[in-house]
């Protein structure tokens, strides 16, 4: 059983922070929230995500699994207004999802969730390295770095009490110095660790620039990005494999 | 084969060689010459000459009012096969200068069409012949009748994709003057006018076809469904194909076991080197090429080696490359048809290190063969893939500084969650 009224804009934050990674997912329809794990074909993006029922008008789950084609579901939330609702609805015998707007009704096909990757186990990881920025600020270092080269360095400066985001091009460099006043918090630990830009740039867009991103670094180990959407009821963890240099 | 031999350069000229290509002054003019002559043999009854066609061309000037072209070797109709681009010109170990010979001894008689054109039915016309000619697999015997004498030239693209294309005419009209064989499986791939082009190529590469063959077949629309078939210019064919046939191989090796050490294969070819090193791990891709001073593409002596790289992860990429061109398709081909061969995946990183041997771009057929080739015989061994890169960089003229800025892998590996 399922059956929820949520706000076109939470519905469509949600879904981006998925699609970014996966063309199509598992959606636990838990009591308590809706929840979505997925990593991409490669496995070296991790995407996972909780929303609270709270953050729904209404809410009501018994813990079903469905499996959704997040294009197509995207679509559907993008022909609404950001302040309009959307009423969910799961028809458990047609296995199908109605959606419905402003009057616009939808019925979606839905997939058969054992058809879907199976959902990734967490990477259980001790990052010494703990960063607490704006989305504007991640965002402009991405942009910069994107200037000039397809990876991206992050990179903590313990002494100085400074996170970096840098990134080397064939000819021309990219440095970003961001200084415990210029963060929102910092614990400072050994952390400096080589990124895909492909892979951040994809995530960075799903992140709301007003938001608090806490980023967990390690030496060559994967990067966790933490935000949280919703007015603080829905949860977003990011987590990407680095790019090691060979000895 | 150089330039120098030819004409004598001071140093401080060598940075006319590129220019030289392109106004073709150089022994060109003799081969071009000598089809001259052997045409003038050939052609006695005005402008209506027989001959037989093993290949076809569809320029890309204009476009989408393309030229499309019948090639005859005029005057050599016995041994026409040898004069279409095929892998026999690698074992046959043809030089720069054969390949000019050869396309210099081709005519191309042309008639402009757009591409738009419907050619899923095309029988009739010159359009029909150019498509049986495409289908058949030996050379077809034809008869041509010309507007005008033809047009002595010469033309090399400093893309360096399609084989160059030597004297040229505007046809009136041609004929088929024989009934030509078509294989099976072209014939099921040309008939079913619903199979997706993409489809159909992979098909056509199961079956034994060879990307040269598939290519021609694509450019003269003679697959694909039927309201999507278009005539596609040589050069972006050759590219299509073999990036299709990679992306089909790529995904036969999604799942396959990783190679277990670090190997390091190399083969020369043209003035062109490949060091191929290929690591453990999942499947990532990357082309550096690095162009000497003095090749083609890099005239200028004192510039300095010219680097160039494109590279895709796992899923491949998701625009054409930006540097390296058909070169890229061409040897992500070469390797990945080695390792379905082996039922394994690897990371790859292919530098291509042109000297100034190679004076003129004779098409990326060159590439292809050389990086097929180069897994026979003995291969080196790394402990690590750092270890094989500086292996390499010993023997290149680059440092491992701008190695290291220049290329993605070299910079770091891709790495995979469940390795943490």
């Amino acid at each position: 059983m399922f059956k929820a009224i949520v706000s076109a804009s939470t519905l469509r934050d949600a879904l981006d922070s998925v699609s970014v990674l996966v063309d199509e997912c598992k959606i636990r329809l838990n009591e308590e929230d809706l929840s979505i794990r997925a990593v991409d074909p490669a496995n070296v993006g991790m995407v996972d995500l909780t929303l609270d029922a709270a953050a729904f008008e209404s809410y009501e789950a018994d813990g079903g699994v469905i499996g959704v084609n997040l294009g197509r579901l995207e679509d559907i939330a993008g022909m609404a207004n950001s302040g309009d609702l959307v009423h969910l609805e799961l028809d458990e015998e047609t296995r199908k999802l109605h959606i419905e707007m402003e009057g616009l009704s939808y019925t979606l096909a839905l997939i058969d969730p054992d058809s879907i990757r199976q959902e990734p186990d967490i990477p259980e990881l001790d990052l010494p390295a703990s960063i607490v920025v704006e989305g504007a600020q991640l965002d402009r270092g991405i942009k910069a770095a994107d200037m000039v080269s397809d990876h991206i360095a992050l990179r903590v400066d313990e002494a100085e009490e400074a996170f970096y985001i840098e990134a080397q091009g064939d000819t021309d460099d990219v440095d970003l110095k961001l200084e415990r006043d210029d963060l929102i918090d910092l614990t400072a630990g050994p952390a400096n660790s080589l990124f895909s830009l492909d892979y951040l740039k994809d995530m960075n867009k799903a992140i709301p620039k007003d938001t608090e991103v806490t980023i967990d670094l390690g030496e060559e180990f994967p990067v966790k990005l933490h935000y949280e959407f919703a007015e603080g009821l829905g949860h977003v963890t990011y987590m990407l494999a680095p790019r090691i240099q060979s000895d | 084969m150089r330039l120098d031999d030819y004409i004598e350069l001071e140093v401080n000229e060598r940075a006319e060689r590129r220019r030289l290509v392109e106004e073709k002054s150089y022994e060109i003019v003799d081969h071009l010459s000598a089809f001259e002559t052997r045409f003038e043999e050939t052609v006695q009854n005005g402008d209506l000459f027989g001959s037989v066609s093993p290949s076809i061309f569809v320029g890309r000037s204009n476009y989408p009012n393309v030229s499309t072209g019948l090639l005859s070797p005029v005057g050599n109709e016995r041994d026409a096969a040898r004069f279409e681009t095929s892998a026999e010109w690698y074992r046959e170990g043809v030089s720069i200068e054969d390949v000019f010979e050869r396309r210099t001894s081709l005519l191309n008689s042309t008639q402009r069409s757009p591409v738009e054109t419907s050619v899923h039915d095309a029988w009739d016309g010159f359009l029909g012949v150019q498509r049986e000619v495409a289908i058949a697999d030996r050379p077809v015997q034809v008869e041509i009748g010309l507007n005008e004498p033809p047009e002595i030239d010469f033309d090399v693209t400093p893309e360096d994709v399609a084989t160059p294309t030597g004297p040229r005419a505007t046809a009136r009209d041609a004929a088929v003057t024989e009934n030509p064989h078509v294989p099976r499986a072209i014939k099921k791939t040309l008939e079913d006018d619903d199979w997706a082009a993409q489809g159909a190529m992979t098909y056509l590469y199961n079956r034994g076809f060879d990307v040269y063959d598939i290519n021609t077949i694509l450019s003269a629309g003679a697959l694909g469904q039927g309201e999507n078939r278009r005539l596609v210019p040589t050069r972006w064919s050759i590219t299509a194909v073999d990036d299709t046939v990679g992306q089909f191989l790529r995904g036969r090796i999604w799942d396959a076991p990783s190679i277990d050490t670090v190997e390091v294969h190399r083969n020369e070819h043209l003035g062109n080197a490949f060091w191929i090193v290929l690591a453990p791990g999942q499947w990532e891709f990357e082309l550096v090429e690095l162009k000497a001073p003095g090749s083609i593409w890099n005239p200028d002596p004192a510039a300095g080696m010219w680097l160039a790289a494109d590279a895709e992860g796992k899923e491949g990429r998701t625009s054409y490359v930006e540097e390296t061109a058909g070169a890229y398709y061409a040897s992500r081909l070469g390797v990945l048809e080695y390792l379905e061969s082996i039922g394994r995946q690897a990371k790859v990183l292919i530098v291509r290190h042109v000297s100034d041997d190679y004076w003129g771009p004779v098409g990326v057929w060159q590439v292809r063969e050389a990086v097929r080739n180069a897994f026979d015989g003995e291969h080196g061994e790394a402990e690590t893939f750092g270890d094989a890169i500086r292996g390499v960089v010993e023997h290149v003229p680059v440092s491992m500084a701008q190695l290291r800025r220049k290329s993605t892998m070299v910079s770091g590996l891709q790495t995979q969650l469940a390795d943490f």
